[in-house]
């Protein structure tokens, strides 16, 4: 069934059925037409050859008398077809003709009138006579001895031409539906099984699987058309995936040796244990900035990483409130010395298939986050709580705390990389913290948002329950 | 401890080979891949430092093969890859820990000292002793001087994970991974604040420390 509703939502499908529509009116228009005119010029025709017949029937009572004109009506009358003849006296009396049921109204003036009557047929196989209904068109003429003429045409075979047009009309276009819908069905179940392994391969791609592309058939095709220049634009896609990851493999490696190298020189300085105090106090001031050097760029590496997508294998089956509980007890103590409580509220076993180390360091940035701004609240000791919440098909871990809070405007912009408000310059930190935990919340296919805690700050990583 | 390191860095391979040998260690130094297999695997070692990235022959691919030989010495591996699953994949190779670069001496020297212990036999010790102060694995008890102390579960890991590594210095990162199963670098110095904590229920009141910190590395306890 739902098959058959998605091959209904097809445009193919539609087109077709709206074609069947438009074609079905237009045939009956034309039809419709076909069977007027055509009638319409039969009749002129029947009429003419009524007239026809009838001058000469006249003409024939004129010059040759009424004996020539009965054997003229009797001659005509046994002609097999559809002529319609009667020669009879005022008195009602037939004469000659092949009608016998006259009716009186026929014969009682002149011009044209038409009837139902009975028609004597042909001898059957069994020797009786075989009679048919008509209906007729006739002429009827006063002749100038009193006689009355009526020469006619049955018009039931007119009736049976139209009754063939519309039977062929009925064939026509009900063949014509029926095939078409076959041909729309079968044409859009195609389209659909090639556009369904293009949304396979998309859903793929987008899973992570980047050398994933669109089969493309010999056929030669609008969909091979299309297949093969989505293959192209996936083919740049992942040539410049592959160049960042290049850029970004490479920068580490370039800027990190260096990076080493400076360390280590500080590092073995400082093992020489004739340098003066002041050195060493300077040595080890280049080794903590080297460090947050360091540390930044780490960040940066793993925004990057995050935001380019991970191989599905990475992904593992995660107990998020154990984990939020690790956390929230890794920072306790930390907590409690600045003066603050954490407060972790994790449920039971709330599962979801994720990346360990990469959720933890967004839950820690969060938490250290909330440390750093909780303290300064005016609303009493400082207060962080870490939540996960389920709700239908997603799981929401919050971290909140009484802060002084961050202004509405301000929070979509604090997301960006190195984005510091003016009020925290003078607090430690690279300014890449919550643009991570938003890599990561994307790259578990969940979404990240600040919201106001009256007072404070929550935070709110959003994500699918099954990914 | 005799040790291997496969360095494609000469520069950053000196530096240590000369770091190494002020701490007392013998250093054998292959600078590539196919040169380095042949000298783990001719040789015998207390560890191999083995960078990932190195020419002629990959890292990981020499851990394998290694692995493949049945050769148990102790592997560190050393990257400048910031992979999220660097890590995983390393140590799925056959690796025994990993170090991402740019590393502090220090953090290397207090790991490949661990690694070489860990390879030497006595693992399975039921209790640890140090000093007056006696850790039992299974009752999951800790006294010192004959007094019991109340931990915390993290906070007797924590002590567990000194006390099998006594003598030795373990560095805050090596804490936060093997005590909270955490591979990140956290801004704030929390190690520091759980440290202080086990430091005032272990020493207070005694009048020899156990609990030491040593300057620009990390912790070690020791009597």
């Amino acid at each position: 069934m739902t098959s058959i509703g998605r091959i209904w939502r097809t445009s193919t499908v539609r087109l077709t059925a709206l074609f069947i529509l438009i074609f079905v009116v237009f045939s009956i228009a034309l039809l419709a037409y076909m069977a007027w005119q055509s009638s319409l010029a039969i009749q002129r025709q029947q009429t003419a050859s009524i007239q026809r017949e009838t001058a000469i029937l006249m003409r024939v009572n004129d010059q040759q008398g009424i004996r020539a004109l009965i054997y003229s009506v009797q001659r005509l009358s046994a002609r097999p077809g559809p002529g319609i003849y009667y020669l009879g006296d005022q008195l009602g009396q037939m004469l000659a003709g092949n009608v016998s049921d006259m009716p009186a109204h026929a014969l009682q003036q002149s011009g044209y009138s038409s009837f139902s009557y009975t028609r004597p047929g042909a001898l059957d196989s069994n020797g009786s006579e075989e009679n048919t209904e008509g209906f007729a068109l006739v002429q009827t003429t006063f002749l100038n001895n009193g006689l009355r003429l009526v020469v006619g045409r049955d018009i039931i075979e007119r009736r049976g031409y139209s009754a063939i047009i519309f039977g062929g009309f009925l064939f026509g276009v009900g063949g014509i539906i029926v095939l078409s819908a076959i041909a729309g069905g079968l044409t859009a179940m195609r389209v659909l099984r090639r556009i369904d392994t293009i949304t396979a391969t998309s859903t793929k791609i987008m899973s992570g699987n980047l050398s994933e592309r669109v089969p493309v058939t010999p056929r030669d095709d609008e969909f091979d058309r299309l297949a093969t220049s989505l293959n192209a634009m996936l083919d740049r896609i992942e040539q410049l995936m592959k160049g960042l990851k290049e850029v970004t493999d490479n920068v580490a490696h370039d800027l990190k040796t260096p990076l080493t190298r400076m360390r280590n020189k500080a590092e073995a300085a400082l093992r020489d244990e004739s340098a003066h105090e002041s050195q060493r106090t300077a040595l080890e001031a280049t080794i903590a900035e080297s460090d947050q050097l360091i540390r930044t760029f780490n960040a940066l590496l793993m925004i990057a990483r995050a935001e380019a997508g991970a191989p599905s294998g990475a992904f593992s089956d995660l107990d998020l409130s154990a984990a939020v509980a690790d956390v929230a007890e890794l920072y306790g103590p930390v907590a409690e010395d600045a003066g603050m409580a954490i407060e972790a509220d994790a449920g039971e076993g709330i599962r979801i298939s994720a990346i360990r180390e990469l959720i933890g360091q967004a839950l820690v940035n969060l938490v250290e986050n909330a440390i750093k701004y909780a303290q300064r609240s005016a609303s009493g000791p400082g207060r962080i709580t870490l939540k996960v919440r389920e709700e239908t098909g997603r799981v929401l871990i919050e971290v909140a705390d009484n802060g002084p809070g961050i202004p509405e405007d301000e929070r979509a912009r604090v997301v960006e990389r190195f984005v510091r408000l003016e009020k925290s310059r003078t607090e430690p930190g690279s300014g890449l913290g919550l643009s991570l935990v938003a890599a990561v919340a994307h790259l578990h296919r969940g979404t990240f948002r600040l919201e106001d805690n009256h007072p404070g700050v929550r935070a709110i990583i959003d994500l699918p329950r099954s990914i | 401890m005799k040790i291997l390191l496969i360095e494609d860095d000469r520069e950053a391979a000196s530096y240590l080979i000369q770091a190494l040998d002020e701490a007392g260690h013998v250093t054998h130094h292959a600078s590539d891949g196919e040169t380095g297999f042949a000298m783990a695997s001719g040789m015998e070692y207390d560890v191999l430092i083995v960078d990932r990235m190195l020419p002629r022959r990959d890292g990981l691919s020499i851990v394998e093969s290694l692995r493949a030989e049945d050769n148990r010495t102790p592997v560190l591996i050393l990257s400048a890859l910031g992979e999220v699953d660097d890590r995983v994949t390393g140590l799925r190779a056959g690796g025994d820990d990993y170090l991402a670069k740019p590393y502090a001496f220090t953090e290397l020297l207090a790991r490949i000292e661990v690694l070489a212990r860990r390879s030497s036999p006595g693992e399975a010790a039921t209790s640890y002793q140090v000093g007056d102060l006696n850790l039992d694995r299974l009752s999951r008890k800790v006294e010192r001087a004959g007094e019991a102390i109340l931990l915390q579960p993290r906070e007797f890991r924590l002590l567990e994970y000194l006390m099998k590594h006594a003598g030795q210095v373990v560095t805050r990162t090596m804490l936060l991974e093997n005590v909270w199963d955490y591979h990140f670098d956290p801004q704030t110095n929390v190690i520091d604040v759980h440290m202080s904590r086990l430091r005032s229920k272990i020493d207070k009141g005694h009048a020899t420390p156990l609990l030491h910190t040593i300057r620009g590395a990390g912790y070690m306890i020791r009597d």
